[in-house]
């Protein structure tokens, strides 16, 4: 009597793959998190005391009060004003040092703001400023006064 | 005589390529998918010139409340208690990584002093760069500048 062997089939089941697919995507889905992975850089000085001052007098000061009110220079001015108020300057000379001075109690967002208005200036006015500074309160205890 | 079947017409749905374009979803998702080293909810300022950061830098978040949080951007960041943890954090990243920039992700709602003293911990660190996290400016914002 001849025997019957059970059929093996060649073939790779793969019908259950796109339901293993489908999951793996919506694992990605669930726990993909759209990071924000970009800003405004600057770069630092070097602690340095013996560094040369510049005298408060030779720069511009941009002071950013509580509420995000400009005190450029001893005037107030708005944000899109700032430039305008420099160019004449930078244009005398390029080097013009640019202090912004956030007051403690100000908001950090009025910090951003001031520095990212600087950082257009090559696009808004044609000229780059290329002395800025951001001097923290220890900075401007041991050196301004 | 008899005349001869109709095409029998299938009903299904093909579904041959299905694992195809599921698999090719999945490698999208696993060479674009980031992971975060900070997840610190901070609301962040708005810029119009913003930079790509390199990936293996070192964050320091600071929320709304002045609440600090580090990482040296290999590991999950950590919360310190005040700028004086930043300076030995800040510090030890430098020794052991010189040239790392640092990341700045700070609530734009936040009091500038607590920025200050992150700053200045930098500063004082020898870092060379700083980061400042920002999200990009929308049409409705760009008029007047973001408000905290």
């Amino acid at each position: 009597m001849k025997l019957k062997r059970d059929q093996v089939s060649e073939e790779i089941p793969t019908s259950s793959m796109a339901d293993i697919a489908f999951l793996l995507i919506i694992y990605f889905m669930v726990t993909t998190t759209f990071a924000a992975t970009r800003g405004l850089d600057f770069s630092l000085p070097q602690d340095d005391e013996s560094q040369p001052l510049v005298e408060k007098e030779e720069s511009v000061l941009i002071e950013i009060h509580p509420g995000g009110r400009l005190v450029v220079d001893g005037s107030n001015l708005e944000l899109d004003e700032i430039l305008d108020y420099l160019k004449p300057k930078l244009e005398r000379n390029p080097m013009k040092p640019v202090i912004i001075r956030p007051l403690e109690n100000a908001e950090y967002g009025y910090m951003v703001d001031v520095f990212d208005e600087m950082r257009q200036a090559p696009k808004k006015i044609g000229m780059e400023i290329r002395n800025v500074s951001i001097p923290t309160q220890r900075e401007i205890d041991m050196f301004w006064y | 005589m008899r005349l001869q079947s109709r095409d029998v017409q299938r009903s299904g749905i093909p579904t041959a390529s299905m694992a195809d374009i599921a698999f090719l979803l999945i490698i999208f998702f696993m060479v674009t998918i980031s992971f975060e080293v900070d997840k610190t909810q901070v609301a962040l300022p708005t810029t119009q010139i913003r930079l790509e950061i390199p990936k293996e830098a070192a964050y320091i978040s600071v929320t709304e409340t002045g609440q600090i949080r580090v990482s040296s951007g290999e590991e999950i960041s950590v919360p310190v208690l005040g700028p004086e943890d930043v300076l030995s954090f800040a510090a030890g990243v430098v020794a052991s990584h010189p040239g790392r920039p640092f990341v700045l992700k700070a609530d734009k709602s936040v009091p500038y002093r607590y920025v200050d003293r992150v700053i200045d911990a930098l500063k004082q660190s020898k870092a060379e760069v700083i980061y400042l996290l920002s999200q990009q400016e929308t049409v409705a914002e760009a008029g007047g500048g973001s408000q905290p």
